[in-house]
Formats: C-alpha cells, sequence, structure tokens
C-alpha cells in the first residue's frame, strides 16, 4: 500500500527571464514504511518536489500540472485541500525536518514548547501533564534526556541535538511519512551518523514513510531502500538502492556514482607525467615552509598545541591536514597565509618569519603564497567583473607585461582548468556556477605560480560531479606546475587519493600522521578510526552500525580528551613532522 | 536561570553614567568656551532682552556663587557637576527666585505622561502594521492601505502638530486649542479632572502617534521579511501551527528584539520632537518651560531641562536594557 | 528559500511564453532596483525644491523677504482675507503680519532647509566613515573608544545641546549651524560602517584582496566601499533627515539663524504672531506643506534605496 503518489507533477517558477520549468513530469509512490531518497545536485529539482507534497513551495513557485495523493485521505488531492485543510495535514500526515539544523528552532522559545506548541496545534486543548508525557517520549526516542533538554534554549544545544530535537518533532504525532531536506548537511560526519540512525530508527519505530534529500549517494546508500535520481527536474532512474549502486542504468546515475572517490577505491586522477614539474630549490637547503611551536589560543581556548614541521618543497607535495569543525585545521591555514599571528612560535616561509616582514618581503611572500577557500560564492567581490579577482593580482605582483599579455594570461590559465575563456571572463560572479568560480580561483592561483598552495576546503560547497574535476586541477598545479599544496579538508576519502603525507587534527592536536595508505586506509588512533568508521559507504555490505555503536563511539570519543599521543606512521622524504 | 550576566549589566550601567557624565559636562563647557563670565554674560543678555533687571545685584550675587565663580575651573566644574547630580540647578533668573528644581518638578510628570502615552502607542501600532504589512495573511485591502499611509512618517511632530491643531481646534473646534486641562476643572483625583486631562493631552499625543508610528512600521516591515526567510519560520509552517500563532509567537516575537534595541537609540529624538509639540499646544511641560526660559534668556532653566532631559533619556534607554536579557534567553544564558 | 530561487534558473532554458507583458515589465524593474519609482518620485520632489530656489531667484523678486514689502495679511491669489481684501497676484502666496511675500521666503528659505541638512549630513557621514573603518579596521582599543562613544552619544538628543548652545551664543550662520548638527548625526553611520566592515573584514574576496598584496587602502575603498554604497547612501539621507528636523526644531524654538529666512523661521514667526487664532492658514501653512514634501521626498528615496541594498523587500 502506498502513502503518497506523486501522479505527472511538473513544478514552474516564473522569473524575469521566462517560466523556469523546476520539476517537469514526475510520477513517484512512496509505500508504507519504506525509505526513499531523493538524490541529485542543486537545481535538480528533489526539494521542490518534496516541499510540493506540503504545499510549501517557496514564491513565486506553483504546480503547474500533475496531482499529489495522500492515502489517508481518501481520494482527495493534496493541491485541492484549503489551506486549513491543509495546516492540518501538516506535522499530522506529513512532517518535514528541516535543511538548517542551526537555525531551525524558534531562539526565544524553549524546548519543549517547541514540541507542545505543535501536539496543541492539532489535537486542541491538551493538559499540560500529557503534554509533558508527549515531550517526554518524543525526546527519549531521539536519545535526549527531557528533563535536561526539555527546558532548554535552542542556543543551548550543539548542532547534533539541534537536529535531533528536529526529528522529535517530527515524530511527535505518528505522521504517515517523514520528509528529510538533506538533514545532515551541517553537522560533521561523527555527528551525522548519529543524527541519521536517530532518524532511522524513530522512523522504523512508527513505520511511517520517509523521503530523504540528499546529494551524498554513501549517506543514501546507508539510510534509504529506494532512490530516485533526479537530473534538472527531471526523473532519470528510480529503483531499489542495491540495484541503482550496483547496476545503474541512466549515464547520470553512473556519473554520480563514479565521481565519489573511494577510501581505497580507483583513484580518479589523471596518470603523473613522466617527468614531474621542478619544485623549489635554495642553495643552503633552507625549507620552503617552517613552522616552530607554532601555538594559537582565543583567550582561554587553545585552538592548536604546538605544532612543528619542515616543508622543503624541492619535490612538489600534497600535505593534507584532515579533521573536523574545531579540529584547529583552518586556523593553521590562516597561519600559514599570515592571516593570522601565532602566539606563540614562529611561521617560517624560505627561512624568514612571515610575520616579521619589510612590505617588500610581504609583497614577494603574498605572490609565492597563494589560496582556494571554501566558499567560491564569497570569494568574488559582487561589485566587479570577475576579471577583476585574476587582473589584480597578476598586475599588483608585476608579472603583467601589458594589457593583451593579461588577457591571455587569463585565457590561458581558464583553459587549464577546463574553462572555455569567452563563458566565464568578462561576467559577473552571480551569473557563474559555484563550480566556475571555484575553477577560477584554481585559475588565479595557476596564472600566478606560487611556490606554495593553501587549498582550504576547496570542494566542499561545490556539487560532488565536480569536486573530483576541480581536486583534478589541484593536482595538476603539484605535478605540472611544481607547486607545493597543503590541502586542508574534513573529507578522508580525497584526502586519500590526493595527498603525499596526511596529519589528522584533533582539538588541535596531531593525533596521527604519515602516508595516506597507512593513516587512512590502516588506522591506528581511535579518532582516526572513528572517522573512517563514520564515513557512509556507497557499499551496501559495508554497514554503518546500530544507533547504540554510533553512540558508543562518542562516548569514545569524550574519553579522548586526555590521551592526546601523537601516532606517527612513517615518513615521506622532503617533509618531516617534529 | 534567568538572572541577568553581571558582565552585561555593568557594561549598561556604565554607559548610562557616561552618557549623564557626558552630557552634563557639555552643557557646563559651552557656555565656557565663549570666554564670558557666565553670570555677566547671563545679565547681559536678560538687559538686552528688556527683562527686568530691578534686582540686578542680587540676581548676580546668587549667579556667582550657583557657579562658585571665585574657586578655581576644576573646582567649580566639581561643584557644578556635584549640584546637577543633586538635582540643584540653582534658580531662575527670570523668575526670580524660584528655584529650577521646582520649576521641573512642576513640568515633568506632564511630559512623562505625554510621553509614555504617546511613545507606548506608536510602538505598539506601528510594529503591529509593519508586521501585517508582511504576513502573508493580511486581508488584501489592508496591504494597499498601509503603506499609503507611511507617507507622512518622515514629517516630524511639528509639522502634524500644526496641521492637527488647525484643523481639529481652530477649524473644527473639537479640540481644545491648548493647555493640559480645562480652565474651570479643579485638579484633583476626580473623573472630570481626569477625562478633561485626557481630551486636552489628545492632540499632542496624536500629533506623534501619526508621524512616528510609521518609522516602527518601516523598521519592522524589513525584520519580518528577513524572519519570513527564517528556517524556524518554515518549521513552524510545516508543523501546521496556526498563522496567527506563527505571526506573533515566531515572526514578531524575533523580529521586535532587534526594534526594541532600536527604541532605545530612538528615545533621544522622539523626545526631542515631542519637546517641540508641547510649545506648539502650550502643554505645561519640559518643552514649554524650556521654550519660555529661551524667550526670558532664563539660562540656569535652560541648562536644567536639557539636563533632566538628557538623563531621562539615558534613563529609558537603561531600562530597555535591563529588560531586554528578559525576552532575549541568548543575552541572559550567554549566547 | 533564497537558495531555491537562485538554482531554480539553472535548471534549464526559461520559456517565455505565458506571461503577460505586464509581468515582465515588473520582473525587469525587480532586475534592476535602481529603477525603481520610489527612488525617481523621491529625487523628483527634492529636485523641484532645488528647481523653485533657482528658477525663484531668476524669475521673482528675493527683496521681497524684508519686512513691509506688500501690504501685510493678504491672502493668496483668488482667496478673501478677514478683512475682505482679495489676494493678488503681486503676492500669488500671501504676505504675513509685517507684509513680508511668503513666495520669497519659501524661495529663499527652503533651499537654506535643504542646504543646512545636506551640510550637517555631509559632515557626519565623513566623520562616520572614517571613525567607522578605524574602528573596524585598527580594532582593539580604538574600536572600544568608538563604540562606546558612538553608544553614549547616540542617546542625547542633539536638539538639547544645540539649544544650550545658542542659548549661551546667541546668533549663528547656516553654516555654524550645519556644523553643529554634524556633530550629533555621526554616530549612526559610524555603527553602521564598522558593523559592515567587521563583517566584510571576514569576507571571501577581502581575504582574496589581501592575498593579491592589496593595500589597505585598496581593500577599504575599491573592495569594501562600492559594496556599501547602498548603505551609506541610506545612512545619507537619513541624516539629512534627522538634520532638518534638527534645524526646523531649532528654528521653530526662535533659534537657530536670526538674519536669514528659513522654514522653520517662518513657522516660528506665525505661531508667535498668533497666525493660527486669526487664520493666516497660508502664513505657516504652506512653509508647513513645503517642509512636509521634502521629508517626503527623502523618505520616499529611502524606501528606494533599501529596496536596492535588500533585494527580499522588491515585490514582484
Amino acid at each position: 500500500m502506498t502513502i503518497l503518489d506523486f501522479k505527472n507533477v511538473s513544478i514552474d517558477f516564473p522569473t524575469s527571464k521566462g517560466v523556469v520549468h523546476a520539476v517537469t513530469d514526475i510520477s513517484l509512490s512512496v509505500p508504507e514504511g519504506r525509505r526513499i531518497g531523493f538524490i541529485g545536485e542543486s537545481g535538480s529539482g528533489k526539494t521542490t518536489t518534496a516541499l510540493a507534497a506540503m504545499r510549501m513551495l517557496a514564491k513565486p513557485g506553483f504546480v503547474s500540472q500533475g496531482e499529489i495523493h495522500l492515502n489517508s485521505l481518501g481520494k482527495t488531492d493534496i493541491l485541492n485541500l484549503t489551506d486549513e485543510e491543509m495546516r492540518r495535514v501538516r506535522l499530522r500526515k506529513i512532517s518535514y525536518i528541516p535543511q538548517g539544523a542551526m537555525n531551525s528552532l524558534n531562539p526565544v522559545m524553549r524546548i519543549e514548547n517547541q514540541i507542545w506548541d505543535g501536539i496543541i496545534a492539532h489535537e486542541g486543548a491538551v493538559t499540560d501533564v500529557e503534554l509533558k508525557r508527549r515531550s517526554d517520549v518524543a525526546l527519549n526516542g531521539v536519545g535526549l534526556d527531557p528533563e535536561i533538554v526539555g527546558p532548554l534554549y535552542p542556543h543551548e544545544l550543539s548542532g547534533g541535538m539541534k537536529q535531533r530535537v528536529c526529528i522529535a518533532i517530527g515524530v511527535c504525532l505518528d505522521p504517515d511519512l517523514i520528509i528529510a531536506d538533506e538533514p545532515t548537511s551541517a553537522l560533521d560526519v561523527i555527528t551525522q551518523r548519529h543524527v541519521m540512525q536517530t532518524l532511522r530508527d524513530v522512523q522504523a519505530k512508527i513505520g511511517a514513510g520517509l523521503i530523504l534529500i540528499g546529494h551524498d549517494m554513501g549517506l543514501m546508500a546507508q539510510s534509504v531502500d529506494d532512490i530516485a535520481v533526479l537530473k534538472k527536474g527531471e526523473l532519470v532512474e528510480f529503483g531499489p538502492v542495491r540495484q541503482i549502486i550496483e547496476t545503474p542504468q541512466h549515464p547520470y546515475t553512473q556519473e554520480l556514482i563514479s565521481s565519489v572517490p573511494l577510501v581505497g577505491g580507483e583513484s580518479f586522477l589523471d596518470p603523473a607525467p613522466a617527468t614531474p614539474a621542478e619544485g623549489f630549490k635554495t642553495e643552503d637547503g633552507t625549507p620552503l615552509l617552517e613552522l616552530r611551536n607554532v601555538t594559537k589560543r582565543y583567550g582561554s581556548v587553545t585552538a592548536l598545541h604546538p605544532m612543528s614541521f619542515t616543508l622543503d618543497g624541492e619535490v612538489p607535495k600534497i600535505i593534507s591536514i584532515v579533521g573536523q569543525s574545531g579540529s584547529g585545521k583552518s586556523t593553521m591555514g590562516s597561519l600559514m597565509l599570515g592571516f593570522n599571528a601565532p602566539t606563540e612560535g614562529e611561521v617560517l616561509f624560505k627561512g624568514r618569519d612571515i610575520n616579521r616582514q619589510s612590505p617588500d618581503e610581504a609583497l614577494t611572500f603574498r605572490k609565492e603564497v597563494q589560496a582556494v577557500f571554501q566558499d567560491p560564492y564569497a570569494c568574488f567581490n559582487p561589485f566587479y567583473r570577475v576579471n577583476h579577482t585574476l587582473k589584480f593580482p597578476f598586475e599588483r605582483f608585476g608579472l603583467s607585461k601589458g594589457a593583451d599579455h593579461t588577457t591571455e594570461a587569463m585565457e590561458e590559465a581558464c583553459r587549464a582548468v577546463g574553462l572555455a575563456p569567452e563563458t566565464v571572463l568578462g561576467r559577473y560572479p552571480h551569473q557563474l556556477s559555484g563550480g566556475q568560480r571555484q575553477r577560477l580561483i584554481v585559475a588565479r592561483a595557476l596564472m600566478l605560480s606560487p611556490k606554495l598552495l593553501i587549498a582550504d576546503e576547496p570542494v566542499s560547497m561545490v556539487d560532488a560531479s565536480l569536486r573530483a574535476t576541480i581536486l583534478k586541477n589541484i593536482h595538476d598545479l603539484k605535478d605540472r606546475h611544481g607547486i607545493s599544496i597543503i590541502y586542508i579538508t574534513h573529507d578522508l576519502a580525497t584526502a586519500y587519493h590526493v595527498s603525499d603525507y596526511v596529519m589528522v587534527l584533533y582539538k588541535g592536536h596531531v593525533v596521527e600522521a604519515g602516508p595516506p595508505h597507512d593513516v587512512i586506509g590502516d588506522p591506528q588512533h581511535t579518532y582516526t578510526q572513528l572517522l573512517i568508521s563514520s564515513i557512509p559507504w556507497p557499499d551496501l555490505d559495508r554497514d554503518w552500525g546500530s544507533p547504540d555503536d554510533a553512540r558508543s563511539a562518542l562516548e569514545g570519543l569524550s574519553e579522548l580528551e586526555g590521551q592526546q599521543e601523537a601516532i606517527l606512521r612513517g615518513t615521506i622524504p622532503g617533509f618531516k613532522l617534529a | 536561570m534567568g538572572r541577568i550576566p553581571a558582565s552585561y549589566l555593568m557594561n549598561r550601567l556604565s554607559t548610562l553614567v557616561l552618557t549623564v557624565l557626558i552630557a552634563a559636562t557639555l552643557i557646563w563647557i559651552i557656555p565656557r568656551l565663549s570666554g564670558l563670565d557666565p553670570a555677566s554674560a547671563a545679565l547681559g543678555r536678560m538687559a538686552a532682552g528688556g527683562g527686568s533687571v530691578a534686582n540686578a545685584d542680587e540676581i548676580l550675587a546668587q549667579l556667582r556663587s550657583t557657579f562658585g565663580l571665585d574657586q578655581p575651573l576644576i573646582v567649580q566644574y566639581l561643584l557644578y557637576i556635584k549640584n546637577t547630580l543633586t538635582f540643584d540647578f540653582g534658580l531662575s533668573t527670570a523668575s526670580f527666585p524660584t528655584p529650577v528644581a521646582t520649576m521641573i518638578g512642576n513640568a515633568l510628570p506632564w511630559t512623562l505622561g505625554l510621553m509614555m502615552i504617546s511613545l507606548i502607542i506608536t510602538f505598539f501600532i506601528g510594529n503591529l502594521l509593519g508586521a501585517l504589512m508582511v504576513w502573508e495573511h493580511t486581508p488584501k485591502l489592508w496591504k494597499a492601505v498601509i503603506p499609503a499611509a507611511m507617507v507622512f512618517t518622515s514629517i516630524p511632530p511639528i509639522l502634524s502638530g500644526l496641521l492637527l491643531m488647525y484643523v481639529f481646534s481652530t477649524q473644527l473646534r473639537w479640540f481644545p486649542l491648548s493647555g493640559p486641562y480645562g480652565l474651570n476643572v479643579e485638579p484633583g483625583w476626580t473623573l472630570e479632572f481626569f477625562s478633561s486631562v485626557l481630551y486636552h493631552g489628545f492632540l499632542p499625543a496624536m500629533s506623534i502617534v501619526v508621524v512616528t508610528f510609521g518609522f516602527w512600521a518601516l523598521g519592522m516591515r524589513g525584520l519580518m521579511i528577513t524572519v519570513q526567510g527564517e528556517d524556524y519560520t518554515t518549521l513552524a509552517k510545516a508543523k501546521g501551527l496556526r498563522p496567527r500563532y506563527i505571526l506573533y509567537r515566531y515572526m514578531i516575537r524575533n523580529a521586535i528584539l532587534p526594534q526594541i534595541t532600536a527604541f532605545a537609540l530612538k528615545i533621544g529624538l522622539l523626545v526631542a520632537g515631542q519637546v517641540l509639540v508641547e510649545r506648539i499646544f502650550a502643554y505645561p511641560g519640559m518643552g514649554k518651560l524650556l521654550y519660555d526660559a529661551i524667550l526670558t534668556q532664563d539660562y540656569p532653566v535652560i541648562q536644567g531641562v536639557s539636563f533632566v532631559i538628557i538623563l531621562m533619556t539615558a534613563l529609558a534607554v537603561f531600562l530597555v536594557d535591563l529588560v531586554y536579557p528578559f525576552i532575549d534567553p541568548r543575552i541572559r544564558h550567554g549566547g | 528559500m533564497a537558495d531555491q530561487n537562485a538554482a531554480a534558473p539553472e535548471t534549464a532554458a526559461p520559456d517565455v511564453s505565458g506571461l503577460t507583458k505586464a509581468q515582465i515589465k515588473r520582473m525587469k524593474r525587480f532586475d534592476n532596483p535602481w529603477r525603481n519609482p520610489k527612488l525617481i518620485w523621491g529625487v523628483g520632489l527634492l529636485l523641484s525644491i532645488v528647481a523653485l530656489g533657482i528658477l525663484g531667484r531668476i524669475f521673482w523678486d528675493t527683496e521681497m523677504v524684508f519686512t513691509g514689502s506688500g501690504l501685510p495679511r493678504q491672502a493668496p491669489v483668488g482667496i478673501e482675507n478677514m478683512r475682505g481684501q482679495m489676494g493678488s497676484w503681486a503676492h500669488p502666496l500671501g504676505t504675513d503680519v509685517t507684509g513680508k511675500d511668503i513666495l520669497a521666503l519659501l524661495i529663499v528659505g527652503a533651499p537654506n532647509s535643504l542646504y543646512v541638512g545636506v551640510l550637517a549630513s555631509l559632515i557626519g557621514m565623513s566623520i562616520g566613515i572614517f571613525l567607522g573603518f578605524s574602528a573596524g579596521f585598527i580594532g582593539g582599543r580604538v574600536d572600544d573608544v568608538i563604540r562606546v562613544g558612538s553608544d553614549v552619544m547616540i542617546t542625547i538628543p542633539p536638539l538639547l545641546i544645540l539649544v544650550v548652545f545658542q542659548a549661551a551664543y546667541g546668533d549663528i550662520s547656516l553654516t555654524i549651524m550645519a556644523m553643529l548638527i554634524a556633530c550629533f548625526v555621526w554616530q549612526s553611520p559610524t555603527r553602521l560602517i564598522r558593523a559592515q566592515v567587521l563583517s566584510m573584514r571576514e569576507s571571501g574576496y577581502v581575504q582574496m584582496a589581501r592575498l593579491s598584496g592589496a593595500s589597505t587602502g585598496h581593500i577599504m575603498f575599491r573592495e569594501m566601499l562600492p559594496n556599501l554604497v547602498p548603505y551609506l547612501f541610506g545612512s545619507f539621507i537619513a541624516n539629512v533627515t534627522t538634520s532638518i528636523v534638527t534645524a526646523v526644531g531649532l528654528e521653530v524654538l526662535g533659534l537657530g539663524p536670526q538674519r536669514v529666512p528659513t522654514l522653520g523661521r517662518v513657522i516660528y514667526d506665525a505661531i508667535n504672531s498668533g497666525a493660527l487664532i486669526q487664520n493666516l492658514w497660508w502664513w505657516w501653512g504652506i512653509p508647513t506643506i513645503l517642509l512636509a514634501v521634502m521629508f517626503i521626498g527623502l523618505l520616499l528615496i529611502n524606501l528606494g534605496l533599501d529596496e536596492v541594498s535588500n533585494p527580499r523587500l522588491r515585490r514582484l
């Protein structure tokens, strides 16, 4: 028996340039108790389709044709309900777990009140005792202690806890269907595993259907029964999860699956050229980059404990710094760029302390050390055409031999990262996609031919299918242009493929370091092991474990506090961690 | 739980003290910068203004002792600060020898009453209308009418006061032209007195309300649009809550917070506007006192009134700051 | 919500059929925020006041601002005054009790009020830009002092300090008055710019500029300032309003410049001479309406600018 049926649904968005068909002719059914995954990239219509079932499309979008049936309502089309009838469907029949875990709860209302108001809105007068009992059950169900969490305000909870509260709200009225819109996109892997398992657990308990919206094939493989693949508003493939993952039919699905880098899987990189590019050499053997007991404290919080290493740069290397949010990895990035001065110790570039340079030296340092940042949307000044971002440093560093030369260099750099110059240059940033922008930033780095590149989460905000391409571009900088790279990431799988050496950071300490095949392929430290086991594998035979596993893993993490001895797993020439 | 963090309290308290000290100092320094002996300067202006200087010597002596003019500057300053903080502003030169503090004491209740009523009404009406401009369930007619009302919102209250007075007092004669209550009404705790006060206070209050509610409405509109896009509003809708409940408990409840901060920042300008309205309606508050003092060049009164109004403003800001943590849990529980 | 709107156009080629011309026109306006009717109307109203000042000086005798330029208490043209005299074209907007020509007063007075507002706001903005950037960039103690200073000064009503000042000094010129008012309108731009600079400092494009070896000056003026423009404009217009309100307030209290005609001064004279009771409505009413037009113009500009800097305020 099905709970919800989409019948030939199309959704349109009128814009100034005409009507955009966000969703075209989708038909799909959600059977009782079954979990359906909607997978696709941004703009694929996956969220739009699901929101249509809630009748909560963002304006000016509307359903232009088709019907949506909720079977517990009989033969009525959801689209024909009155507003009041629709209101009574929400939460009671179909509940919604939103994407932004951080902002989904009313900041001025206690947690338990936010469960109660939902109950009252659908059941009318309910006694206080009964409300309390119901919210206690709901919070207990997602593993939160109602006595502690109930009276708190949202800002007093962590991201993972807030998202579990949202799940508690979503299931408190035993709905027929739960729609979860990328519920873990703002969370780190360890928390993600816990939240997803909680969701799976409570969903199974109440026997509701589940629509999980996401873009991560691994997460889907671990969480759903069927997968619907959407591309540009069309349903391109639908079937049981095993069939989709093991024998995908549609080329787009195949591409989605093959674009996910796997630890131990096939490399997505081009083979290294026969003669790798020359790196940087000094006569007296001074290393390219050296950190001496670098420590960073913000007030009483230590973001980075003393850290020392040397990178000689003679043969270009990619050094990965891996960690979750709050591990101190981004602090390291900004210390190495000289954006931040260390509290203790010094950062040396070619033997000179980067925080004690003359203006001339500082300019040379800027030219030789470049960066790619996480957010490709923020990196371009919205006031200027994208050329400004490429042209300004090129001229500022005296690399330009005139306007024609600059244009030539820009076009060449664009082609090197696989962009057609005429489609990107001369445009405003908002006219380009995130992937195009991030590739332009890589092109910019290429134009300046620095000695060292700090890449801080360069692909975490880019669609999955483009990640491999951009990492390939970055990897090429090393092989073909002789640039040493510090790759900062939370993603172990990409670090496994691109890097020559990996350092795993936890709360400002290095907990494990060495060549990637040892550290990530065969982790020894508890924390590294936990990180690896929390990755959702797009492999159905490799199970994620139960919610209890996740919970005990989180508890294991809190015991780690005292034990901060780094496990060193071997060395590579040209890089030394002290 | 539920206590205001000490650091927050200290911070606000020091702002209050600093504001009052700076205001007092400015009032002291400004006349001295002109290089004149404030006593004889005041007297000179009185004479020039054609005021009676029959008892000039007495007034001069009084002024000298008030300003402590035989003392060194720093002592004069400290003496002044001490006097000001104890509300001893000396004696009025125009209605000598009435203490300035007494005159202010008589005028203050009228101003406070008018201010509280008009400010509170505008704040509520303005924010509610601003919220309704954004709310998706507001009737279409309302959505068309409210923005039209906004046009008048940038006009200072003194101009609206003039217009209202002309239309409703001199032309239609619906409301009295001036004064706080009817001439034949005996002040006291009687219904007659109160209704007379309300009747007389209506136009002055209205002239502030009609032109200031729009400021709040426009601010609220912007904030509501932001709140409307917040994830918690989306979730509230997805929870199937009643639209009215979402409006009050989710949208307005959050959007009002920056408005309350803005209220504290805007009080100074609103009070100044009201001072002028009092002058038009001859309402016996601080504004009229100030205006009369300007006419008669009564410097001690000008000084005293200015200080007390600034003190009132600073206290109002402080009060708002004190209340704020109770409506925003993020401050109360260290956000 | 915003994400979906942004994501939608990427999906497929839009198809223009099925949209009315009016809809397309509305949407074009959405895309170019500077071409919004509020902004145009607001600028138009202010320009008409400037035009009144310029054309009036060419085509009208501004010497008639002095006492005895005509018969006293004359009503505007075509209207009878209390003594039964008809208004004439000699004084199309009538005269006051001393026989000053109201039209001449408006021609001279209205631009004066605008001048005080614009000058005070310009000075205040300059102080605000300087302090806001200093606080945001230098940080530390400098930031603390500027932040506390603007917090304190923002609660002090400018009118009262100016009253004290004027009472002590007597007559002042328009320019001095503007400068005095400027001392009280730097706080909000300072706070606004400080907040924007603090958030922009961490933004990707400013970091990119630093990576590109940009000087502090380049970052401030080439990278940050262009993006601040709508906010600065908005703050400037709001300050012009505040400054004119303060100036008019001073004038209505009988302070401010004594010898230069200003709209506030005209209203002061009218109230003092009992124009309300004598039903000389043109004397105070016309300057009041002119001021109201000025304020409405400023408000419309501000609303228009709000739509430029906050796309969510635009309506489809």
